[in-house]
C-alpha cells in the first residue's frame, strides 16, 4: 500500500526509554512505522521487545521519551486503543469463560469486529470456541487472541511473538492472515525472534539488542543477513579451490582437511550446488545460523567466532 | 579422545541418579517458604489473645462468681453463641469460653486457605508441572506440603498452650486446649488438601474446605442449643473442643477423635492424589460447554459473571449464621432480663445493651462488617491476581481506561456487599419473626446497612493497597474490619486510652437499631473510605501494570 510522506505514522516512538530499578530495558528508542507497513521487530530474548510494546499499549509508563499510536499518546488508551488490536506473547484468559465468550467480550468492548470474517477465522484456525479457557493449551489461547485481533478492522495490529505456541499448519494460516491484513491496508507490528517468519511476511524490520534499536532495514538487506553454513565431505581430494571460489554467495571457504570443507552461503543455493555436482560428495550438511549467531556476527560482538563472515556481509 | 573406556560414562550416570532426599528437602523448603509468614501471624494471635484474656480474667475474678455463672450454663443462647460455658471461675476456663471458638475458627480457616493456595493454587498456575518433572511424584509432593502445614498447625497449638501456661493457667488444661486448637488447624489443612485433590480450581477447593469447616461451626451451635442433636458435636472440630472441656473435665477422647479425623482426611487426600492426573480432579467441571444463548459483551457483564458465584457462596454462609441469630433472639433476651449481672459483664466485654432484642441483634450486626469486609478485600485481591496472571493485558489493550475497569469491578463488589448485608438482615428478621421476637424488617435492615461504612473503609484500604502494595491487598483490606474489631474489644476490656480506641472504625458506629444512627461517625467513615479509594484509583492509573 503506497503511503504518503505526510501520513501520521501508525506507531511512532521518540527517544523511548524504560528503566526497572537498576536495569535499562529500553534505551533511547526512536522508530516510526508508516500506515500499511508490515514491520518486523526482531531481537533475542530479553532485548526489550515486549517492554517496548507494553509501553506502546500504555501498560508500562516510559521512563523517558514518548510513544504515539496514529498521533495519539499511548497513555491515552481510551482513544489510542480504538486504532489497534493486540496479541500478547503469553495469552491469559479468564479460566471460567469459554473461547466464544472471550471473543464476544473482546468484540463488544473493542474497536469493532467483522463477525463473518471472525467465524471464518475460527474455522481456519480450527478452534473449538465452546470450551472453557481453563482447558485450552497455550496454542489455543493464542488462537483466541489472534482470531479476535485479525477479525477487528483496527488499522494497527500489534502482535508480540504470536506464533510461539502454534503448530506449523497454524503458523502457515497465521502468515496468510497477515498477508490478508496487509492487503486490507492494516499496519502490522510483528515482534518475533523467528527470522523465517519475519522474512516471510515483513517488508521492513527493526533489530533490537539490549534495549537499543541497532538496525532498521528493508527486506532485501535482511535477505543478505540470512546465511547458511554448509559442510561438505568428499570421497577423494579435489583439485585446489575445487571450483568453489568465486561462486555466487559463497564466503568463508575453509578446508579443515583435504576431504572436508565448510563455507557460508548467502542467497540462492543453485550455483553452489552446481559447483558441488562436479565433486565426489559423500555428505552434505546445511545449517542455518541462529538469530543470535547472526546478531553476534553482524554487529561484530567480541564473543562471536565468525568475525570474517561478519566482515564479508558488512562489505 | 580414545574409545572403549566405558567406566567414565557409567560413573557419571551413577552420579546423576536422582536422589529423593535432596529433591524432597527442596520441596519441603519451598512449602516452608510459602507458609511461614502467615503462620507467624496466626501463631502470634493464637498465643497472644487467650493469654491476654486469661491475665485479664484475674482482674474480674471476684465479679464473676455466684449464681449468674451457674445460670449461664443453662441458657441455650449463650451456649450457642460462645460455646458451652464451663469452669468460668477458672482463668483458663473463662479464656476457652471467651476466645476458644474464635481462635479455632481463625486457625482452621487459615490452615484450609493456606493449604488450597499452596497445593491446588500452585498446581493451577502450572508451577507444579516443573516440580513434578523432577523425581518427585504428586502424592509425595502433596504429603511434603501437608507435613509442613500440619507442622505449622501444631506449632500454633504449642504456642497457644505456652501462652496460657505463661499467663498462669493450669498446665493440663492449657496443653489440652493448645492440642485442640492445633488439631483444628490440622483438620483445616487436611480438609483443604482433600478439597484441593477433588476440585480442579483453587477457588472452588477453598470454598468447599471453608464451607465444610463453617458447617461444623453451625453444627456445634445447633448441638449446643438442641440437646437431642448433641451428638453433632462429634462431627465438628468446634464441637469436640466443647466436649473436651479444657480446664473443667479435661477429656482426652475428643482429642483422639480429632486426630483420627486428621488421619482419615490425609489418607483420603493422598489416595485421591495418587489416582488423578496432574492439573485435573475427579470433581472437575466439564470443559466443553453447550453453546448457550448467554452472550458476554460488556464489562459489567464480565464483572457480574465473576462476582456472582462468590456473592452466592458468602451470602449463603452469612444468611445461615444470621438466621440462627434471629432464631435465638428471644431465648437470649429472656435470659438476660433474668440475669442482669451477666448483661453488665457482657457490656464490659464489648457487647453493650444485650438486654433487648434490638440491642442483642445490634451488637451481632456489628460483627457482620468482618465477613463482608473480608468479601470486598478478597474481590479486590482477585483483581490483583488477575493482573499478575496477565488476564487484564488483553482487556487493557482494548479502549478501556484502567479507572473505568476498576470502577466497574468496584461497583460489582459494592453491589455484592450490599446484597450480603441485605441477606444478613433479611435472615435475622425471618429468624426473629419465626420465634415471635419483636424485630421489624426495617429495624433489621437499618442495623445491617449501618455497617456498610466500615465495609467501605475496607474497600478503600484494599484499593489503596492495589495501587501501592498489590501483593498485600487481602490483609490490608481486611485490616479495618478484623483488626478494628479486635482493637475495639481489647481497648474496651483493657481500658486503653480513647484515641487508641478511636482508631477502630467500630468506635464510630452506633448500635443500630438499638440506638439512632451516628451520622457524624458515618460521614467520617465514608470520607475516609472516599479518600482511600480516590487515592488508590489515582495510584493505580499511574503505575506500571504487572504480569
Amino acid at each position: 500500500m503506497p503511503t504518503s510522506p505526510t501520513a501520521v505514522p501508525a506507531l511512532r516512538a521518540a527517544h523511548l526509554s524504560k528503566r526497572f530499578s537498576r536495569t535499562v530495558a529500553v534505551d533511547d528508542l526512536s522508530l516510526a512505522v508508516p500506515p500499511g507497513e508490515v514491520f518486523g521487530f526482531l531481537g533475542p530474548n530479553g532485548a526489550g521487545k515486549s517492554t517496548t510494546i507494553r509501553m506502546a499499549l500504555g501498560l508500562l509508563r516510559p521512563s523517558g521519551g514518548h510513544v504515539e499510536v496514529f498521533g495519539v499518546p499511548a497513555h491515552d488508551v481510551g482513544r489510542a486503543h480504538r486504532h489497534l488490536a493486540y496479541v500478547p506473547a503469553d495469552v491469559a484468559l479468564w479460566p471460567a469463560l469459554t473461547g466464544r465468550e472471550c471473543l464476544d467480550l473482546l468484540d463488544g468492548v473493542g474497536p469493532g469486529t467483522d463477525l463473518d470474517y471472525r467465524a471464518e477465522l475460527v474455522e481456519r484456525f480450527a478452534l473449538d470456541p465452546d470450551r472453557r479457557a481453563r482447558t485450552y493449551s497455550t496454542g489455543n489461547r493464542q488462537k483466541v487472541a489472534l482470531i479476535a485481533a485479525f477479525a477487528t478492522r483496527a488499522p494497527l495490529l500489534v502482535l508480540d511473538e504470536p506464533t510461539s505456541g502454534l503448530d506449523p499448519l497454524m503458523e502457515r494460516e497465521f502468515r496468510r492472515c497477515v498477508a490478508e491484513a496487509a492487503g486490507r491496508g492494516q499496519t502490522v507490528f510483528l515482534s518475533s525472534h523467528q527470522l523465517a517468519e519475519v522474512e516471510a511476511v515483513c517488508a521492513r524490520v527493526g533489530i533490537l539488542r539490549e534495549g537499543r534499536l541497532v538496525e532498521v532495514a528493508g527486506l532485501p538487506e535482511l535477505r543478505r543477513l540470512r546465511r547458511s553454513e554448509i559442510s561438505v565431505t568428499l570421497a577423494r581430494p579435489a583439485a585446489a579451490g575445487a571450483g568453489l571460489t568465486g561462486v555466487d554467495g559463497v564466503a568463508d571457504l575453509r578446508w579443515s582437511s583435504p576431504l572436508e570443507l565448510t563455507m557460508t552461503l548467502a542467497g540462492p543455493p543453485a550455483p553452489v550446488l552446481r559447483a558441488l555436482a562436479d565433486l565426489d560428495v559423500v555428505a552434505l550438511d546445511v545449517r542455518e545460523p541462529s538469530l543470535e549467531e547472526l546478531f553476534l556476527d553482524f554487529y561484530g560482538d567480541t564473543a562471536g567466532g565468525h568475525r570474517s563472515a561478519g566482515e564479508e556481509v558488512r562489505a | 579422545m580414545t574409545t572403549g573406556t566405558a567406566p567414565a560414562p557409567t560413573a557419571s550416570a551413577a552420579g546423576w541418579t536422582p536422589e529423593p532426599g535432596p529433591a524432597g528437602r527442596a520441596v519441603t523448603a519451598l512449602a516452608v517458604r510459602s507458609v511461614r509468614r502467615g503462620a507467624v501471624l496466626v501463631t502470634a494471635v493464637a498465643a497472644g489473645m487467650p493469654a491476654l484474656v486469661a491475665v485479664q480474667h484475674r482482674q474480674l475474678d471476684q465479679e464473676l462468681a455466684g449464681a449468674s455463672l451457674a445460670a449461664l450454663a443453662e441458657n441455650p443462647a449463650i451456649r450457642t453463641l460462645f460455646g458451652p460455658p464451663v469452669a468460668l471461675d477458672d482463668p483458663g476456663g473463662f479464656t476457652v469460653w471467651r476466645t476458644g471458638t474464635a481462635i479455632a475458627v481463625l486457625v482452621g480457616v487459615w490452615a484450609a486457605l493456606a493449604t488450597t493456595r499452596m497445593t491446588r493454587g500452585e498446581e493451577e498456575a502450572g508451577r507444579w508441572d516443573l516440580l513434578l518433572a523432577g523425581p518427585a511424584r504428586l502424592p509425595a509432593v502433596l504429603l511434603r506440603h501437608l507435613a509442613v502445614l500440619l507442622g505449622a498447625s501444631a506449632l500454633v497449638g504449642v504456642a497457644t498452650a505456652a501462652g496460657l501456661v505463661l499467663a498462669g493457667t493450669a498446665t493440663t488444661g492449657a496443653v489440652l486446649f493448645g492440642a485442640l486448637i492445633g488439631g483444628t488447624g490440622m483438620v483445616g489443612a487436611a480438609l483443604g488438601a482433600l478439597a484441593a485433590q477433588l476440585l480442579a480450581e483453587r477457588r472452588a477447593a477453598a470454598g468447599l474446605a471453608v464451607g465444610v469447616l463453617l458447617a461444623g461451626l453451625l453444627a456445634r451451635m445447633v448441638a449446643d442449643g438442641v440437646p437431642a442433636l448433641g451428638w453433632l458435636h462429634w462431627l465438628s472440630p468446634f464441637g469436640l473442643l466443647g466436649r473436651s472441656a479444657p480446664f473443667a473435665a479435661d477429656r482426652v477422647l475428643p482429642l483422639l477423635v480429632l486426630a483420627a479425623a486428621v488421619a482419615v482426611l490425609v489418607a483420603a487426600a493422598v489416595t485421591v492424589s495418587a489416582r488423578r492426573d496432574v492439573g485435573s480432579g475427579p470433581w472437575r467441571r466439564p470443559g466443553a460447554v453447550r453453546p448457550g444463548a448467554r452472550r458476554l459483551r460488556s464489562l459489567p457483564g464480565l464483572v457480574a459473571r465473576h462476582t456472582g458465584r462468590p456473592v452466592v457462596g458468602w451470602g449463603a454462609a452469612v444468611a445461615a449464621y444470621f438466621a440462627l441469630i434471629g432464631l435465638l433472639a428471644t431465648t437470649m433476651t429472656d435470659f438476660l432480663t433474668e440475669n442482669p449481672r451477666f448483661a453488665e459483664l457482657a457490656a464490659q466485654a464489648g457487647f453493650a445493651e444485650l438486654g433487648s432484642v434490638r440491642g442483642y441483634v445490634a451488637s451481632l450486626f456489628t460483627l457482620l462488617a468482618v465477613p463482608v469486609g473480608a468479601f470486598v478485600a478478597s474481590r479486590v485481591a482477585a483483581t490483583a491476581a488477575d493482573e499478575v496472571a496477565g488476564r487484564l493485558t488483553l482487556l487493557y489493550s482494548l479502549p478501556v481506561r484502567r479507572v473505568r475497569w476498576l470502577a466497574t469491578e468496584l461497583t460489582g463488589v459494592a453491589v455484592g456487599a450490599v446484597l450480603l448485608t441485605g441477606a444478613a438482615g433479611l435472615a435475622t428478621w425471618l429468624g426473629a419473626t419465626w420465634v415471635g421476637a419483636d424485630l421489624s424488617a426495617g429495624a433489621a435492615l437499618a442495623g445491617v446497612l449501618n455497617v456498610l461504612p466500615v465495609v467501605a473503609v475496607c474497600l478503600g484500604a484494599a484499593v489503596a493497597a492495589l495501587a501501592c502494595a498489590p501483593a498485600a491487598v487481602l490483609p490490608l483490606g481486611v485490616l479495618p474490619a478484623a483488626g478494628g474489631y479486635l482493637l475495639l474489644v481489647l481497648a474496651d476490656t483493657l481500658s486503653w486510652p480513647g484515641w487508641v480506641r478511636g482508631l477502630s472504625p467500630f468506635a464510630h458506629l452506633a448500635a443500630v437499631p438499638a440506638e439512632p444512627v451516628d451520622v457524624p461517625g458515618l460521614v467520617g467513615l465514608l470520607a475516609v473510605a472516599a479518600v482511600l479509594t480516590a487515592g488508590g484509583l489515582t495510584g493505580y492509573r499511574h503505575r506500571d501494570l504487572r504480569g
